[in-house]
Order: C-alpha cells, then structure tokens, then sequence
C-alpha cells in the first residue's frame, strides 16, 4: 500500500495495489497541481505493468481548483485508454450538499459515457 | 500500386489529422467546462464572502455596542455609587475628546487626534478603580466618620442613665451643702464642657485648618477621664473583637482615645499587586487607624493618611484592572491613558511619578479635563460651586506648578471650549466673567 498523507492544499492518496483501490480524498488546490499528481501517475505507470483483477478509484474531493478538474480529465483519458485491457470502476463521491462537487462529477461521467462511472452521494 | 500508396498514407494522414482535430475540439469543450465551472464556484464562493463579511461587521458593530454599553455601565455605577461626584465619568469623555480635538486643529501643538474610540474609552473609564473605593472614604465628610457600629453609642447611654440614678441618690444624700457655691461650680463646670464640646464638634467638620496648637487643646480635652461600668466586649462582630483589649469594670477611661482596637491592618495581596506595577508611593503600614484623636488632629479636610492613599488607590486599581483587559491593538493605550490622569509635569504625580515626556499627551488633556469637570461641577454637596474665573485661576496656577501642560491649557482656553462647556453644564450664577487673554499672557510668561 502507497500512502500521500493530506495537507491543508492536497488530498490524501491512498493506492491499494493488491486489492486494486485508489483513493483520493480531502481537498485539491495544490500551488503546482501536475508537479503534486506526477508522483501518482508513476505509481500507475508501475501499477497497471501488474494490476488486480479489478480496479476501483474512490474519489471524494470536496474542493478542488481548475487545473486539477484539468488533470482528473487526463487522469481518465488515461483511464479510459486502460480499460481496454483491464476493468476499472470509477466513483465520484460527493456530500449531497456540496452541489458544486456533483456538479463537477456529472461533466466528467458526460464526458466518459463509455466508462463505469458512478455518481454516489453521500448523506451526512 | 503507387497511387494506393498514396491514397492509404494520405487516409492515414486524413485519419491521424481527424483525431488530434476531434481531441483539441474535445479539449477546448473541457476547457471551457472547467472555466464554466470554475466561474460558478467562484460566484459563489464570492457571495458567500460577502454575506460573511456583512454578518461579521454586523456582529462587530453589536460587539462595540456591547463593549461601549459594558464601559458606560461601569462608568455609571461609579458616578451612582457617589452621589458627590455624579455625573463626572460621564462628563469627563466629553469634555477630553472636545479638548483633543481643538488641540489637533491647533497648529502650535504636533498633534492629531487619530484614535477616538481608545481616548474616550479611557475617559470613561478613567476612574473605574473606584469601584473598590469604600464610600466611606470616598465620601467622607467629616474626621470621625466610619463605618460604626451603634451599641457604642447605646451603651454610652445606659452609662448616662445609671449616672442619672446616682446623681440623684447623692443629691439626696447631700441636701445640707451650700447651695450658691454647688450651684457656681456646676455653672462654670457646665459652661467649659459646653465651650470644649463645641471646639471638638467644629474640629470634627474639618473645614478649617488645624494649628499644633489647636491639637495641643484637643489632647488636654481628651485625657479627661470618666468611669465605663458596662461590658464594652458585648455586641461586638469577631472582628471587633480580635481587635480589642479586655477590660475589667468599671474601668478609667478617657473622653477621647486611641485604642489599640482602633488599628485596622493592612491587606498584603493588595500591596503586593502594587508592587509588582512598580508604583512610586508609600504604601502606609495599616489599612486604616479609627484611633479618635489621631483622626481629629488632621490637620486639613477629612481624610488621614491612610484614607488617603484609598482616595489615591483608585488610579492604581484603575491601572491594574484595564491592564488585566485583552484591548485589541487599536485600543492598547487605554490603560496608559486612563492611568496617567493624576500625574503631574514635575514628577509629583502619582502612583508612577511620571515626568512630562513619559506621560502621554492624551493622559494630559484627560488631567485637564479631570481637573475642570471636578472643579466646576454643582453636584457636590460638601462644597459651594466654584466660579468660572475660580476654577480657571485653578488651573492657572496648576500649570504654573508644572502640574498640568501649559500649552494644552492655553487650547482649552483661546479655542474657547471652556466656555462651551461651561455653557453647557455649570448654572448661570457660576458663570462669570473671565479675562482670558490676560491669562494667555500671563501663561506665556510662565
């Protein structure tokens, strides 16, 4: 298991590699938001070279800036490409009052129509 | 063959050209929804910034609101506590912030009033350190004046009834004797405690000053003696009584006396917090002396010693509390302010003895202001309002002693503020006419 710890600007990312779940949660305003996800995208990289059988991404922001809805656009273009070969679930937890976040979630599940991704709202 | 050729790569090309057309259209649709996107949060973000701003200064106003109210209440319980001074906390703000502001309009003096809230807060709470005064000092009108327990005078009573009764018997006993000559004695007796009651009863009022020899006569007055018969150690508090000399009866005593039981002591926690604000003044060594002829042989007004360094006490007490207050950096001179009214130029002040570059120009014009309300005000009934032009010879001379500022003075008086208030707040019969400009130029000597 690969762990970033939260700060006040970024998320905690959490990678399963055995059970195959990616996690990002918390908030995403990073100053350098590409320079903050490239540590990410190598453990991908690294990742899908042996991925699980199944690969879930939780991902629960409750704020984030432009250049990271920027990088979750690559992020799932990655994705998309990824999931010729592999099965990946994609899951954009929102509070149910935070309707900027599911707003934000219903673009990009527009934009991936061909992928398996879930809007869940979550209650307080 | 070559044609195909060609036809393929140039597919190729078309299709390759298609997909990067197909991904930038793609991009810039992204684009577009993030910057959308992102707008709309902002908007939001924005007016909920707003609306935030808005509640904080409404609950900033309501906070200054409360804080002013809080300041005002401790203001006016002071001036209701003292009937004598009523009003004076109330009337002293006034008149300092109309003084700061003639003083920055003023060109001869380098000042700017910039602060108004932090001056009038120390104004009206200038004093508040006499909210621990005990009002009978605070108030005290004449030398003998206590917190007193009757039974004293109770049980003097049922000494004069029980004499009553013996006078009686012997003049029974003693009907034989020469009745011209008892008669002359008891005549001329009656006539010199007559004499030295009314002497010690106009002592007691303290409005005159007391000569060495004046006391000299007070003590041979007191030293005369007479018999107490009843238990003196009845109906007294613990504290009464920790403080007193048992005696058997019938016991000698004197008319007026000293007593041990008169010694009140000191409360060292109190002392203590004074020293550790560093105050120049001698701390007496008791609370209090009750003693009968200490208290009569003082020699001006009412108060002695040690009632007044209680009178004197407020300011340090003044000082003490507002320093204990968290003020806000814009308010962070309030206790400087506040506490500085009682110093004087040349270092006679108290409780810091302060010299004029160390006392805040603010803490002057408060002084002045102190000064003039005080002196001026009608609300005092142990003494007759003074006079306009008195209470600015007053003033005169307080800056002639280096006691208060002489070029804030000569403001308060050319800007004609005086009179403004004087107008405002002193009766019609205290206003009388005053030769300014001759004052100016006796300041201008100085």
């Amino acid at each position: 298991v690969k762990k970033i710890e939260a700060t006040k600007y970024t998320p905690e990312i959490i990678l399963d590699e055995e059970n195959g779940v990616i996690e990002i949660k918390g908030k995403s305003y990073p100053e350098n938001t590409f320079e903050f996800y490239k540590q990410l995208m190598d453990w991908l990289d690294e990742y899908f070279k042996n991925p699980a059988k199944k690969t879930t991404f939780n991902i629960e922001l409750i704020y984030l800036n432009s250049s990271t809805s920027k990088f979750l656009y690559d992020l799932f273009d990655y994705l998309e490409e990824k999931s010729e070969d592999n099965e990946i679930e994609i899951n954009w937890i929102y509070d149910e009052e935070n309707e900027v976040a599911e707003e934000t979630g219903e673009d990009f599940k527009e934009d991936f129509e061909d992928m398996n991704f879930n809007l869940v709202a979550k209650e307080d | 063959v070559f044609n195909n050729d060609i036809l393929l790569e140039i597919e190729e090309v078309r299709e390759k050209t298609e997909k990067l057309f197909n991904k930038l259209l793609k991009d810039v649709e992204r684009q577009k929804k993030i910057m959308l996107r992102a707008d709309k949060r902002q908007k939001k973000e924005y007016d909920e910034l707003q609306k935030k701003l808005e509640e904080v200064e409404k609950l900033q106003i309501a906070q200054r609101n409360l804080l002013e109210s809080f300041i005002k209440l401790i203001a006016n319980a002071i001036d209701t506590k003292s009937p004598y001074t009523g009003g004076h906390c109330e009337r002293v703000p006034e008149l300092a912030i109309s003084l700061a502001k003639k003083v920055s309009e003023d060109e001869s003096i380098d000042y700017e009033l910039k602060n108004e809230k932090e001056l009038e807060y120390a104004a009206w709470l200038h004093d508040c350190g006499k909210i621990v005064t005990p009002e009978y000092v605070m108030d005290k009108a004449t030398k003998l004046e206590t917190i007193y327990n009757r039974i004293h005078e109770i049980r003097m009573r049922f000494e004069v009834l029980y004499r009553d009764v013996k006078i009686k018997a012997l003049e029974r006993i003693l009907s034989g004797e020469d009745k011209e000559e008892v008669e002359k004695w008891q005549k001329e007796e009656f006539d010199r405690l007559t004499k030295e009651w009314e002497f010690i009863a106009q002592v007691n009022v303290g409005s005159e000053f007391l000569s060495d020899e004046e006391i000299e006569k007070l003590k041979i007055i007191s030293s005369q003696e007479w018999i107490r018969y009843f238990d003196d150690m009845l109906g007294l508090s613990w504290a009464e009584k920790e403080r007193k000399e048992i005696t058997s009866t019938p016991s000698v005593e004197k008319l007026l006396d000293d007593k041990k039981e008169h010694l009140i002591k000191r409360d060292e926690k109190i002392s203590k917090i004074y020293k550790k604000h560093n105050f120049k003044v001698s701390i007496p060594e008791l609370e209090n002396n009750l003693g009968e002829i200490y208290n009569l042989s003082i020699k001006r007004g009412t108060l002695n010693n040690e009632e007044y360094f209680r009178i004197q006490e407020h300011i340090m007490m003044t000082i003490d509390m507002l320093e204990s207050l968290p003020f806000p950096e814009n308010l962070k001179n309030v206790p400087l302010i506040a506490g500085t009214h009682h110093e004087k130029l040349d270092g006679s002040g108290y409780p810091r003895g302060l010299k004029d570059n160390e006392i805040p120009i603010e803490g002057k014009m408060l002084a002045i202001a102190d000064v003039f309300e005080a002196l001026t005000s009608h609300d005092r009934p142990y003494k007759t309002p003074k006079k306009l032009s008195e209470a600015i010879k007053i003033l005169f001379f307080m800056a002639k002693d280096k006691h208060i500022d002489k070029e804030l003075l000569k403001v308060f008086l050319k800007s004609g503020l005086y009179l403004d208030y004087a107008k405002n707040y002193l009766l019609p019969e205290q206003i009388d006419e005053v030769d300014i400009n001759e004052i100016l130029e006796k300041l201008e000597q100085i």
